[in-house]
């Protein structure tokens, strides 16, 4: 009981509870970034104009930055 | 069945009866004498008609369109930049349910000024990161999480601005040779087409709102079908009244064709 009410336990568990909220909504925001990539891709079939690629690539690159953020959160 | 007796119809070499002296007798008309042929004043040599070639009609009907092409021109001007919210003619956009034939007049998103918003937001949520040292309790966490939430932080911001710049530029309205089309995508997820022919369109009006709308020449133009989607709204774009002049000269041209479709027919 002593230990629970730890202050250091506290903060632990204060941390352990930031980080998993941290991971749960890293991994909301890659499925929101795979959906975007969707997207792009199907708006771009559907209305094809100069900067589509550009606009591709762009979510591509969102798409790999939300993968970093998940490997960030899992180093925190 | 009997022969006429009428001597027009009766050619001059023809063995034919006359007139039955007796009942036995037939009298048999012979061919008149060889005379000298009088000589017919001769009349200028005709012109061959001429026959409308496939090609030449081809041609005018070239020349018809390059008319029309440069009409548009006339009224809506030129645009140069793909990022216009006023694209006339485009040459590389095209939409997945276009026909092979069908050509685009015109192109239009919303006024570029709608973005205003959005754009000052995403700078805004740009530089807030700076001042994340002004709130203290936030030093209370590790450098690391302090990083993983800028970056969080960094990714939502371009979201958010890449999604609103996604919103607007595929949000379309087209003018084509036959019909007007409108073309949104809410919120990422939601795909909506609505189209009418030029044929069908009944009423066009358009509004001009507020101060930004009358400085920057801006709003929505209405066209009241008489197709299953009854109207299709244009909404927030840039020169309404060349857009309705334009949809004057289509509907027009259209009737035109119609007209000699059933003069032909």
């Amino acid at each position: 009981m002593d230990n629970f009410l730890n202050l250091n336990n506290l903060e632990s568990y204060f941390f352990i509870i930031i980080k998993i909220f941290f991971i749960a909504s890293s991994f909301i925001y890659l499925v929101f970034a795979l959906i975007v990539v969707k997207q792009v891709t199907s708006m771009s079939k559907n209305v094809t104009d100069k900067f589509n690629l550009v606009l591709i690539a762009f979510s591509f690159i969102h798409l790999g930055f939300s993968v970093l953020l998940i490997l960030t959160m899992f180093g925190l | 069945m009997p022969r006429s007796k009428d001597l027009d119809t009766v050619a001059p070499d023809d063995l034919s009866v006359v007139a039955p002296a007796k009942s036995d007798e037939i009298v048999v008309s012979t061919p008149p004498k060889e005379t000298p042929p009088k000589e017919i004043p001769k009349s200028p040599p005709k012109e061959p008609v001429k026959k409308k070639s496939p090609i030449i009609e081809e041609k005018t009907d070239a020349s018809k369109k390059e008319d029309f092409n440069q009409k548009v021109y006339d009224i809506l001007g030129h645009t140069k930049s793909p990022f216009s919210s006023f694209l006339v003619r485009p040459k590389v956009l095209t939409f997945a349910e276009r026909d092979e034939d069908e050509e685009i007049y015109l192109a239009v998103r919303p006024h570029w000024i709608n973005n205003l918003s959005w754009i000052v937001i995403a700078i805004i949520m740009f530089f807030v990161p700076l001042f994340f040292h002004y709130f203290t309790f936030l030093n209370f966490f590790p450098a690391q999480y302090q990083f993983a939430a800028v970056l969080f932080w960094y990714l939502i911001t371009f979201i958010y601005a890449f999604e609103k710049f996604l919103s607007w530029y595929f949000n379309l309205f087209l003018v084509t040779n036959e019909r007007v089309v409108d073309i949104d995508f809410n919120n990422l997820l939601n795909k909506h087409f609505a189209e009418a022919d030029i044929s069908m369109i009944q009423d066009v009006s358009s509004s001009v709102k507020g101060i930004l709308g009358t400085f920057f020449n801006y709003g929505d133009v209405l066209i009241q079908t008489a197709s299953e989607i009854n109207q299709i709204n244009f909404e927030k774009v840039a020169n309404p009244e060349k857009i309705i002049k334009l949809l004057k000269e289509l509907r027009d041209l259209e009737e035109e064709k119609n007209n000699g479709g059933n003069n032909n027919g």
